[in-house]
Formats: structure tokens, sequence, C-alpha cells
């Protein structure tokens, strides 16, 4: 009986906030900034167990190892994945993952460094936050990694930060687009992909100007990415001078979205912008046609539905429907090469899997270039420099990728070319608009 | 004595002050965003078919319990079995082009891939009485429910290991894609679809239930299985019976939410079977009537709350789950739910 009363009181007391808050409701939008950087569970966990475990003289010589990963002859240069192979996008995570296997090909059918070979370990992050957490304090854990491409997703990749900036593990992220991945405060944090500050205020251009459209929804998925590009979006839109009626949050794994599209409805926007990934892109395009208010509204998504998937599942409800991509330049020649090798190996045409293949490449590519840069023979062995490899990353300038020309800025964005927009026509997309390319 | 009544009344004077709050809110928010009657409407009938889904996989709970006192965690896993199955008749079906064919063919096909999905449903449920609760049934009560969670994991495990990660999706045929509009109300076919034959599957177990000779057993089993065994009932076959009819239903809220939301993956059952779990709590667990009611009032609930209570509609599974903890409190036996006997409890 006690209990029970202190679980009423609790109810109470939750009653009384949600009465207090003030009617209209407006779901309290998350601050535009990204607080969450800096994952902060496995921080203060790993280092006293590993401290206490070693004795002192042990331990100075382990702090000078740490500093250094050194390969023996006959071992390889292990480079580890985070890949989202479960999750809500396994197709690009796939694609994500072959493509790094192929730029691992080639490099040692290149010769590798001074006659050691790579070595792809992959691991699925699950394009989660908790998943990429698990898969960074795996990388950190091993001394034989020595740097990491990836995560597939901000979330992921974000929980992949604290261990790996710990451990000294530098990592180029081919595809996560929220803008807090790279910040001054990350020397380890690097990627390919360019940031959603862009895309968002390039989508909401787009949207405002070209299309014309002043009232929109904005949607997302709750996720660090969908909800970070939504809020940049939305944020940009309203400074262009247009109207938000709704911003509705949904779930990834949800399918049935249509209670928030009525709601949504209730307003009649002209568009509705969804932060987010394929499937539920898919299922609000397919739902929205179904919704009353909503059947003559545009539905525009961004580079995490420009997939063949969402093509699959939205069905005819994708016609019309518009997406962007930070799509480096492509270099045609090049890729055509890749595909070809692609195809010999997985029996796939990368674009049926996901979009992210040459930046996936790029990634590995100028990982290999930095580790060329600062391997030293000692020996018969080859030394890494710890520190040294995570300058020499920064320092790549002007390589050469599938996706145009790659130099990395002081806070790590590598990446080349700019936002395009396609939209979708007889179940193809087709680009309409592209912005920055080089 | 005179403690617990004192406690008792302090519960239910804290539980109305809840419930005024929640209506003063309700209130205040229905005047400030003023939405028209058509958007309740519609909201309603999103509520209805959630809960037709809701109501169909809630019977195979409450028939189960009914006669075992064990929660089937694995039941949410039946459904979305049968909605894989259903997923692959559709593949064979649209490969034989009867998708594309006449009206009455194309019914055929449905109906050819509702009662695949059904069967795969009853196939997986059967295997799971006869491998994970029968080697049980003599065990403490703790121990089936346990292995009910195990089976659930296995179940989604197995799949996703067998038929990958990428969500399959259904292609609606033509027939059943659009729906009915009256005004600024939309009524899907499928929505439409679901509910009616929910309605149709939940009477004909009531019959079957009520009118038959296995409906009898059925109830024999459920009063006292050892003196229902002593007048001739063959027990082991009752129970297989119950777990094919709750699977059935099972399986074809799983074939025709695929068909609704057009999409199936791996875990795309547990949600769902909790919120099936709820509502058949709800109504009271172990009551068929109480089932479909609770099904229909969770759906209700879940469509038309957020708007109501003016918070953002991803709390939806908040609400209908502090429903569930609400009617735990207030009434454990549910709203239909008869006083446990000593044997029950």
């Amino acid at each position: 009986m006690q209990r029970r009363t202190a679980l009423l009181a609790l109810l109470l007391i939750l009653a009384m906030v949600l009465a207090a808050c003030p009617a209209p409701a407006q779901p309290a939008p998350a601050p535009a900034a990204q607080p969450a950087v800096q994952a902060p569970s496995k921080e203060g966990v790993e280092a006293p167990s590993k401290e206490g475990a070693e004795s002192e003289g042990l331990k100075k010589e382990l702090g000078e190892m740490t500093g250094k990963v050194v390969i023996a002859p006959g071992q390889t240069i292990r480079i580890g994945g985070s890949f989202a192979l479960t999750g809500p996008i396994p197709d690009p995570g796939k694609d994500i993952r072959q493509a790094a296997e192929i730029a691992i090909d080639d490099l040692n059918a290149a010769g590798g460094v001074e006659g050691f070979q790579f070595e792809l370990v992959a691991e699925d992050g699950a394009c989660a936050g908790d998943q990429g957490t698990v898969v960074g304090n795996k990388f950190a854990a091993d001394p034989t990694i020595v740097a990491v491409t990836g995560g597939t997703c901000s979330g992921e990749t974000i929980g992949l930060m604290p261990s790996l900036q710990k451990a000294r593990i530098p990592f180029v992220s081919p595809s996560a687009t929220n803008p807090a991945i790279t910040s001054s405060d990350c020397d380890i944090c690097n990627r390919v992909a360019l940031s959603d500050a862009l895309q968002g205020v390039v989508d909401a251009d787009f949207v405002f100007n070209d299309l014309g459209k002043t009232k929109v929804a904005v949607m997302q998925d709750s996720e660090d990415y969908g909800k970070g590009l939504a809020q940049i979006f939305q944020d940009h839109f309203k400074e262009l001078g247009g109207t938000v009626t709704n911003s509705e949050g949904i779930q990834v794994g949800d399918t049935d979205f249509r209670a928030a599209l009525a709601k949504i409805g209730a307003n009649a926007p002209e568009l509705i912008y969804f932060g987010g990934f394929s499937t539920e892109a898919a299922l609000i395009a397919q739902q929205m046609g179904e919704t009353p208010g909503l059947d003559g509204s545009l539905f525009m998504s961004d580079d995490g539905a420009y997939t063949k998937q969402y093509l699959d599942a939205a069905g005819n409800a994708a016609e019309g429907t518009y997406m962007s991509f930070v799509a480096g330049a492509t270099n045609d020649a090049t890729l055509e090469e890749f595909n070809a090798k692609y195809m010999d190996k997985f029996g796939v045409n990368p674009k049926d899997l996901g979009p992210f293949h040459g930046q996936s490449y790029d990634s590995v590519m100028l990982i290999a270039t930095a580790i060329k840069a600062v391997a030293v023979k000692n020996g018969d062995n080859l030394v890494i420099d710890r520190e040294e490899l995570i300058k020499a990353i920064r320092n790549v300038k002007g390589l050469q990728g599938l996706t145009g020309t790659l130099s990395c800025s002081e806070i790590g964005e590598c990446g080349a070319g700019g936002v395009q927009i396609f939209t979708v026509k007889d179940g193809e997309f087709f680009q309409v608009a592209g912005f920055g390319m080089q | 004595m005179e403690k617990q009544s004192l406690s008792k009344y302090l519960t239910w004077l804290l539980g109305a002050v809840v419930g005024v709050l929640v209506l003063w809110r309700i209130i205040t928010v229905g005047v400030a965003e003023g939405y028209p009657t058509s958007f309740w409407i519609s909201q309603g009938i999103n509520g209805l078919v959630l809960g037709g889904v809701y109501a169909l996989v809630a019977l195979g709970y409450t028939l189960v319990y009914g006669i075992l006192f064990m929660i089937n965690f694995a039941h949410g896993e039946v459904m979305m079995l049968g909605g894989i199955t259903g997923f692959f008749a559709l593949q064979f079906a649209t490969a034989q082009g009867w998708m594309d064919g006449s009206t009455t063919v194309v019914v055929a096909a449905l109906l050819f891939i509702l009662v695949t999905g059904m069967l795969g449903s009853v196939a997986t449920g059967v295997a799971l009485e006869r491998l994970a609760y029968r080697p049980l049934r003599r065990a403490p009560r703790l121990v089936p429910l346990i292995s009910a969670i195990g089976a659930s994991l296995f179940l989604q495990y197995s799949v996703l290991l067998i038929f990958g990660v990428t969500p399959h999706s259904y292609r609606k045929p033509d027939l059943i894609s659009g729906g009915i509009r009256a005004g600024n109300v939309f009524i899907p076919y499928t929505g439409l679809i679901i509910f009616l034959a929910s309605v149709l599957m939940m009477l004909g177990l009531y019959l079957i239930i009520q009118r038959t000779k296995l409906g009898r057993a059925m109830r024999a089993v459920a009063e006292d299985k050892d003196t229902a065994s002593l007048m001739g009932v063959n027990v082991d076959g009752v129970i297989v019976a119950t777990f094919v009819l709750g699977s059935a239903l099972a399986g074809a809220a799983g074939v025709m939410l695929g068909f609704h939301n057009t999409v199936v993956k791996f875990n795309s059952g547990f949600i769902p079977g909790l919120k099936a779990f709820t509502a058949a709590v709800l109504g009271g667990i172990g009551n068929i009537p109480g089932a479909m009611f609770g099904a229909l009032i969770l759906g209700m609930i879940e469509a038309m709350g957020p708007s109501a209570l003016g918070i953002p509609t991803q709390y939806k599974d908040i609400i209908a789950f502090s429903v569930l903890v609400l009617i735990l409190i207030f009434r454990p036996s549910g709203i239909f739910g008869e006083i446990l006997s000593e044997k029950k409890a």
C-alpha cells in the first residue's frame, strides 16, 4: 500500500508538470547547437581499471608503447571500420563496407606501405549511438588498430568519439553529416562527407527560393543526424521569412505515422521536410497521400533517404518527392573503374545499395595516405606514431579521390563537392539542382 | 484494517486528482488548438484501425493466459512471422502475375496471401508451444515466462539472420490502395479492411468458444485442467488448438498490417506485441470481449492522446504504457476482468 501511494504521488507530480505547461504546447525545440558531443559514459570507467592493473614499470613501458603502433613482419596494418550493417539503413551500410574493402584491395595491390599490407577490421555500428560506443571501446582496447573509417551515421559516430579520442585513434567518417562531429575540440575527428550545416541551409534555400514554398512542416526521427539536420533546416527557413507550421518528432522503427501526419495536415503546409532515414521517409511519403490537408503537399528529405531502398519502398508515392545529397564532384573515369571492380567482387551495382561508396573509398584512401606519410621502418618492424598520424590526416591536401580533390581543414572537414538536389521521376532520381559543386 | 482502508481512500483521492488534472489539460489544449471535428474523426479512424490490429494480437495473449495462466511474450513475434510469410506469398503472387489480374483474381490472391501468413503464424505458434512451453508446464510460473522472452529474442534474431535486416516492403495492389474520401476525412481501404476483418474474426472466435465442442473443452480446461482431463478432455490437444487459434489471428493481423503500413522486418512485432499485451490487461486478461474493447480503447487513446494532451506524437507509446500502469494501480483485473479466483491469481 505504501508503495502504491508513493507511485501515485509520482504520477500526480507528473500530471501537474504536464498541466502546468503552456497550453499551445509547441514541443520545446532542442537547442540549436548540439550539446551532446561528448557522450560521457565510458570516459571514467576504463581508465582506473587499466591503471590499477599495471605495475609502475609496466605502465611506463606501456605509455611508450601506446604512443606508437609497432607492426612486426608478416602482420598487417589494421584499420577499424564502423559500419551500419544493421539498424535503419543496412543497405547503405553494406555499401560503405564493401567500398572500403575495395579500397583496401587497391592499396594492397599497389604494394601497401613498405611491403606491409592493409587489413580492414569491420564492426557493426548499427547506426546507433549505443552501438557506436561499444565499437569505439572495442577498437580503443585493441592496440593494433591504427585508424578507423566510419561511423556511418551521426549518432553512431558521436558514440565512437570519446573512447577513440582517449586511445588517440583518429577516424574519418565517410557519411556522418551532423555538424557537431568536427570541431576544434576534437583532433581525431575527421570526415569526407559534408556537414549538415551546409545541407540544411541549401535545402531551406531550395524550398524557399526555387520551389517558392513558404509554409512547411518539419519532421525528424529523434536521432542525432535527423534531428540536427531538421533543426538547421527549420532555423534557416525561418530566417528566410518562411513559416514552420509543425515540428514533429517520430521514432525510428515505427511504421504508422498517420497520427502525426493528421496533426500536421490540420495546418495544411505546402511541404514536409523530413530529417531521417529511408525506411521512415518512404512510409511518410506514402501515408501523406492518405492524410487530408497533405495530399497536395510536397515531400523532401535528405542524404539518409537518398537510396534505392526509398524508391522501392515508397513506390508511386516517391514520384515528385525531393531528396538532397551531400555529394562529391564525381570523377567519371575513375568512378567507372571503381564500379567495375565493385561489380566484379560483390556482384552488385554499388548504386543499388547506397550513395556513399565513393566517400567510403576516399575515406580509406585518406587514412592510407596519412599512414604512408608517417610510417617508418625500424629494423624489420613498421612503426606508426599515433600523434603524428593524427596530425598527418589534417595535413592531407589535394588528394585525388573518387569524390573530387580532398583537402582536410584544421577541424577535420575533408570533403569535396557540394549539395545536390534530386527529384524522383518514373522511379529514378534526377538531379534538379547542385550547390557548391566543383 | 483501519490503516488499509485509509490508504485505499488516499489512493482513490490521488487518482481523482490525477484524473481532474488530465481532464483540465485536455480542455485547455482543446481550447487553445481548436482542431476541427474532421481532425478528431480522422484520428478516431486511425485509432480504430490500430485497435483492430491490437485486438487480433491481444486475443492471442488472452486465450493463452486464460488456459495456461502464462503470458506468451513471443506472441508479437508470431504476428511478425505471419507478416514475413505473407510477404513471401505476396512475392510469389506477384511473380505469377496475380496482383495485376482482374478483381476476382486479385481478391483470391489476397486471400491466398492472408491464409499463407496465418499458416506461417500457426506453425510458429504450435512450435513454440511444443518446444518452449510444454516441457515447462509443471514448472513454477516464472519459468515459462522467461522461456517466452527467450523465444521472442530467438525468433527475432533468427529472422534477422535468415531474411536480413533490410525491411521487406509490401506492395499494395491497386485494388486496395487509396481509400474513401468524405470531406476532410480519409479512410484508407486497408484500414477499413483491417477493422471489418478484425471484427468478423473476433465474432467468429467468440462463436467458436461459446458454441462448439472445442470451445466447451477450452473453457473446461481453463476452469480446471486436471478435472477436465478426468472428464475425458484431451488437455494437450485443447492447448494446441488454443495456440492455433491465437496464432492464426495474429498471422492475419501481421499480413493486414503489412499491407496497411507496407513494411515488415525482424522486430516489427515487438512493439505491437507489447501494446496488444497492454490492451489485454486493460480489458482484463483472460477475458475475450475485454481484449477486444481494451484494444479498441488503447488504439483510440494512442491516436488521439498526443493531440488531446498537446504533446508531441512521438510520445504516444508513453501514453499507452502509462495507461497500463494506471490500470495496474487502480483496477488490476482490468475493465472487464472478473475478480480472479484463488487458483488463477
